[in-house]
């Protein structure tokens, strides 16, 4: 018996890790996205499977769960991930200074790290900048964008999820003060209709605020648009990254044919109406050589933009449940007097899961069930089996 | 992370030009007497991509165009479009060299957009690529060692250096392929696919070269090589429907 019906608002990587855990553990679960899955933040990303060593100075405890779920990510969805591990490489002086405190702050967030002499990061990474004075390996790699979230949606339909592209919430429906449903507007047809549900969460991210207001809720959440730049080369099979405390345009990872430098990051008012600025392209070619000194005379491939949500400040912010550092939950029961009503806001691709994990717990404990999360240890089906459920098989499964 | 580098004036770059864009809407042609199509004027600047164009519509004009995308740099592989009759990628087509192109050729510079044949239409430009996996081999890896900086020395945690495949699942080969709009055929997308695998796990050969041996599958190909000009990632899929043939005929012979 379901424990009852959660609707998800939002096809990203958070909504997908949602409805995969939701299912697992009981619930009958529906997704609504009003355009293709992944078209907002998630499929922009620019695919680096934190080790968490770029977060280890700043966050000790961010670092360490995203090494933690890269180990998962291993285990549950192979094929979404190149594993090819990762170079922070010191290119001055003071670099070099900041070394130690790198590796100790990676060590104290169960980071493997291992000092590779110069000469042998060269050729591991023959393009990289041969000016370095230090390289530390860290067990970075590269997700596809698409494809992990897709094994989480594949699973989730596999096991009952009832998934909903190019539907759009159109209103939070509400009895007293709790949420009874949405309604929605099939966007190929045009046609609205109603989807009851026990409990709406809002994992829409940077556009949160857009949704909390068909409840009649405000949440600040300003989103925070940041710039990619590929060129149409594989240069480097390991995430680059500058050894130093982190910044714009540090880090180059590779994917498939192509080479990515991310990321600068600015602030605006409408997530929809992001435009790529010319400027962060010229600069982000710029920083990416400074690592890769071929980057700047390689084709550009593609350059875009991308909105992550910044959390403000406001009474219902500051009331929601900080799930991780640098995810919070917001149960507008308590927050707003809506009962039923939870967003979240927040958070990274590499630790989707837990972010998952995290969501469904606190909705377990709104209905007061108690079913463990399986997640972990619950290998995830090939992505395309979304389409085709005759494609449910692992490669490492097949029988010859 | 800082934020350092972000002059907020660069936004407000000026466009380079206007561009008209002609959409298919095919289903709003009975509602508004459009006939099928929308047009549809868009400010360009040097980057901007079809699917740059496509966003600055909704967001400017008419929010209720429909069209996939996902990744903007031609990874994800959901923004196949037929632009100005040829398949591609919106998200890495560069609207100022389509108009460029059209000027030299002295035609006329709108850019028409339709969406892809032989998926199912869901609105607009946007297609249900379901029918795409009909065909694609059962437990294929999507992974294949990274040919890159070949000699390249690899970390000791690893065998060697890996990456995602180069076919993004875009389905621009099967729209492209004239046997896939006459005839029953497993298409080319599904057929490469196949003969990657077994490069990759001959061991499977076995298995999957008798599911490929047949009219619809390696043998329906009439080698119009539409598939491998249109493909965005150098895939060459006839390269692989032949590598399967010769595989098939080594077999019988052998």
């Amino acid at each position: 018996m379901s424990h009852g019906h959660v609707v998800v608002i939002g096809g990203g990587g958070t909504g997908a890790a949602i409805v995969h855990d939701l299912v697992l553990r009981g619930f009958t679960a529906t997704l609504v996205e009003r355009g293709e899955l992944t078209s907002g933040t998630t499929g922009r990303h620019h695919g680096q499977l934190h080790s968490g060593a770029r977060y280890a100075v700043g966050d000790r405890e961010i670092a360490r769960e995203c090494m933690d779920e890269v180990r998962t990510l291993q285990r549950i969805a192979p094929e979404a991930l190149e594993m090819n591990y990762g170079l922070f490489i010191a290119l001055t002086d003071e670099d070099v200074a900041f070394a130690p405190t790198f590796v100790e702050a990676c060590e104290e967030s169960t980071i493997p790290t291992r000092e590779i002499p110069v000469e042998q990061a060269l050729r591991m990474e023959p393009n990289v900048n041969p000016a370095i004075k230090k390289a530390v390996q860290v067990p970075d790699g590269t997700i596809d964008a698409w494809r992990l979230p897709l094994h989480f949606f594949a699973t989730a339909k596999h096991n009952g999820a009832d998934i909903r592209t190019f539907t759009e919430v159109v209103e939070i429906l509400s009895a007293g003060s709790a949420v009874t449903g949405v309604r929605v507007r099939d966007l190929a047809t045009d046609r609205e209709y109603e989807i009851k549900a026990d409990m709406v969460v809002s994992a829409t991210g940077a556009w949160a605020e857009k949704v909390a207001r068909l409840g009649g809720i405000h949440i600040p959440v300003t989103p925070g648009p940041g710039t990619m730049v590929a060129v149409r080369k594989r240069l480097n099979n390991m995430v680059i990254s500058h050894l130093h405390p982190a910044g714009d345009g540090d880090i180059v990872v590779p994917q498939r044919g192509l080479s990515i430098i991310g990321s600068t990051q600015w602030k605006t008012d409408d997530p929809d109406t992001v435009e790529v600025p010319k400027a962060d392209i010229d600069y982000l070619v710029k920083r990416a050589s400074d690592l890769i000194p071929v980057f700047s005379e390689t084709p550009i491939h593609a350059a875009w933009s991308a909105s992550r949500p910044l959390a403000g400040a406001s009474s219902n912010v500051e009331d929601g449940r900080k799930m991780s550092r640098d995810f919070i939950a917001i149960d507008h029961g308590t927050s707003d007097n809506l009962k039923g009503l939870i967003s979240i806001i927040g958070g990274k691709a590499t630790v989707l899961r837990a972010m998952g994990e995290k969501t469904v717990d606190m909705i377990c404990s709104l209905f007061g069930v108690e079913e463990p999360c399986q997640t972990a240890e619950t290998p995830l089906l090939p992505h395309r089996a979304f389409y085709n459920s005759r494609l449910a098989v692992r490669p490492q499964e097949v029988s010859l | 992370m800082s934020n350092a580098t972000h002059d907020p004036a660069t936004l407000a770059e000026p466009a380079l030009r206007t561009v008209v864009f002609r959409i298919e809407r095919k289903q709003r042609a009975a509602a508004d007497g459009s006939g099928g199509w929308g047009e549809y004027e868009v400010p360009v600047k040097g980057h901007t991509t079809v699917v740059d164009a496509l966003e600055w519509i909704k967001n400017h004009l008419d929010a209720t165009l429909l069209f996939r995308h996902s990744c903007h740099h031609g990874s994800c592989g959901t923004c196949g479009m037929i632009i100005n009759g040829v398949q591609k990628l919106a998200c890495t087509t560069n609207v100022i060299e389509l108009v460029a192109a059209a000027e030299e050729a002295g035609t006329d510079t709108t850019i028409e957009v339709r969406p892809l044949q032989t998926m199912t239409h869901i609105g607009d430009l946007a297609v249900d690529p379901t029918p795409l996996f009909d065909h694609f081999p059962v437990g294929a890896s999507y992974l294949r060692p990274s040919e890159a900086n070949k000699k390249a020395e690899i970390p000791e945690e690893i065998d060697h250096y890996v990456r995602f495949e180069n076919c993004i699942e875009c389905g621009l080969c099967v729209s492209a392929c004239p046997v896939v709009a006459i005839r029953g055929f497993m298409a080319p997308a599904p057929l490469a696919a196949y003969n990657r695998e077994i490069d990759k796990r001959p061991e499977r050969a076995d298995q999957l070269l008798p599911e490929v041996d047949s009219d619809e599958g390696v043998w329906g190909c009439d080698r119009h090589l539409n598939c491998s000009a249109v493909c965005p990632t150098g895939v060459y899929p006839a390269k692989h429907i032949a590598m399967l043939q010769k595989k098939i005929q080594k077999r019988r012979d052998g």
